[in-house]
C-alpha cells in the first residue's frame, strides 16, 4: 500500500478513519454498477448514476494515494465518499422496486397547484 | 448625480448665506444635460431595498437541477417551479413521497441529508385540501429544496420517518393540527394539544373559539370541560381587514415561475 500514514481523525462526528478506502470504494462502486444493470437502458436515473459512479470508479483505480482521489473527485474526504457510495447503493436497490422511470402515475387536479385558490 | 451634488452644495451655501444678493438659480444648460454622458444606456439596477433582487445564474442552476430531478423521476414529479426567484419547488404525486425523498437524500448529485421542516397547508377550496410541504437542506452543496404533495382528510400519506428521523415529531404535529394520517408512522399521537382534545385546530373550518371551554367548578372542586356556549353575536369573527393592503398587486401573478418539463407520453 502506498498509503503510508493513517490520518488520526476525519474531524467529523461518528465518522471513523477508513483503513483501506480504495478497496471499499471500488467494491461499493462495483456493486452500484451491477445493481444498475438491472434497470432499463433508457432510464435517466440509470444513465446519470452510471456516469457519476463509473467516473469515480475510474479515478479510484487510477490514483495512487487517497489524497489524490479526494482531490480529483472533489466531494469530501474518502470516508465521506464511502458514505455517499453506501447511500447510492441503498437508493439503487430501492429504485429497482420504485421503478421511477415509468410514466407519470397521477396527474394533479386542475385546481391543485394554482394560487390564489378557487379561481 | 453630479448635477444633484452641485445643486445640493449650491443650495447649502445659499442657506448659509454665502451668496446673499444673488438671485440666479443654479442649473446646467440643456446642451450639457443632453450629452450621452448623462444618459445611461445600462439596465437600471434594482436599488429599492424592499424589492428582492434575483440572480440569473442561481435561477438557471436551480431550474437545471429541477429538470434533472424531474427527468430522473418522471413517474412522480408533476410540476417543477421556482418561487420568489431562488426557491426550487418540486410538486409531486402523494404516492411518490418516499421515492422522491429517498432520491433527494441519497443520490450523489443531491445529498439533501437534512429535513429542515415539514408542515401542512389547508386550502379548503381544493378537492385535495391539504398540502404537505417538505423543506430539505443539502449541507454538501449548500442548497435547499422544497417538495410539495397533497392529500385530503381521509387519504393517508406515507410516513417519511424511515428516511428522515426528524420527520417523526413533524408528522405528529401535522396529525395533531390538521388530521392528516401518516401510514407506517411508529408513534402517531397528538403532540401539541391538551389531553382529551378533540378536533384539529389548524383546519380552516375549526372555530376560533374552539368547541369546548375549560373552567374550575367550585361545587365539584375540579376543572370541568363543557361545550362552549356563546351568544350568537360573538360567533361572527370578521377576520379580513376592512382595507386592502396591496391594491397595486391585486391582479399580479404569484411570484412562482414554472419550469417547463419535456414529458414524452408513453
Amino acid at each position: 500500500m502506498s498509503y503510508k500514514y493513517l490520518k488520526k481523525t476525519t474531524g467529523l462526528t461518528r465518522l471513523n478513519v477508513a483503513k483501506n478506502p480504495q478497496h471499499t470504494l471500488s467494491v461499493l462502486y462495483g456493486k452500484i454498477l451491477r445493481t444498475i444493470q438491472k434497470m432499463p437502458e433508457d432510464a435517466s436515473y440509470r444513465k446519470y448514476t452510471e456516469e457519476i459512479v463509473s467516473n469515480r470508479a475510474k479515478i479510484v483505480q487510477e490514483c495512487q494515494t487517497v489524497e489524490d482521489i479526494e482531490k480529483k473527485i472533489n466531494c469530501g474526504q474518502a470516508e465521506e465518499l464511502i458514505v455517499q457510495a453506501e447511500n447510492e447503493l441503498i437508493l439503487t436497490r430501492k429504485m429497482l422496486s420504485f421503478k421511477p422511470w415509468e410514466s407519470i402515475i397521477v396527474r394533479p387536479n386542475a385546481d391543485q397547484w394554482t394560487w390564489p385558490p378557487g379561481k | 448625480m453630479a448635477v444633484r451634488v452641485i445643486t445640493k452644495i449650491f443650495q447649502q451655501s445659499n442657506y448659509l448665506g454665502l451668496h446673499k444678493g444673488t438671485t440666479q438659480t443654479f442649473c446646467l444648460p440643456n446642451f450639457i444635460l443632453n450629452r450621452p454622458r448623462f444618459q445611461s444606456t445600462e439596465v437600471p439596477k434594482e436599488t429599492r431595498p424592499t424589492v428582492r433582487t434575483t440572480n440569473d445564474l442561481v435561477k438557471k442552476n436551480l431550474s437545471d437541477f429541477g429538470r434533472y430531478v424531474a427527468e430522473c423521476l418522471p413517474k412522480y414529479v408533476q410540476k417543477v417551479q421556482i418561487a420568489t426567484g431562488d426557491e426550487l419547488e418540486i410538486l409531486i404525486a402523494p404516492d411518490g413521497v418516499l421515492p422522491v425523498l429517498q432520491f433527494l437524500k441519497d443520490h450523489h448529485n443531491c445529498q439533501f441529508s437534512n429535513l429542515a421542516d415539514l408542515c401542512a397547508v389547508d386550502v379548503p377550496q381544493r378537492s385535495n385540501r391539504f398540502e404537505i410541504v417538505y423543506n430539505l437542506l443539502s449541507v454538501r452543496f449548500n442548497s435547499r429544496i422544497r417538495v410539495k404533495t397533497y392529500t385530503d382528510e381521509l387519504t393517508p400519506i406515507d410516513s417519511s420517518t424511515s428516511i428522515f428521523e426528524a420527520a417523526n415529531w413533524y408528522e405528529r404535529e401535522i396529525w395533531d393540527m390538521y388530521g392528516v394520517f401518516f401510514s407506517n408512522h411508529p408513534d402517531l399521537r397528538r403532540i401539541l394539544t391538551d389531553y382529551g382534545f378533540e378536533g384539529h385546530p389548524f383546519r380552516k373550518d375549526f372555530p376560533l373559539s374552539g368547541y369546548v371551554e375549560v373552567r374550575y367548578d367550585d361545587d365539584k372542586k375540579r376543572v370541568v370541560v363543557e361545550p362552549l356556549e356563546m351568544a350568537q353575536e360573538f360567533r361572527r369573527f370578521e377576520l379580513s381587514t376592512p382595507w386592502e393592503q396591496f391594491p397595486n398587486f391585486r391582479n399580479s401573478a404569484p411570484p412562482t415561475e414554472e419550469i417547463p418539463l419535456n414529458k414524452e407520453e408513453k
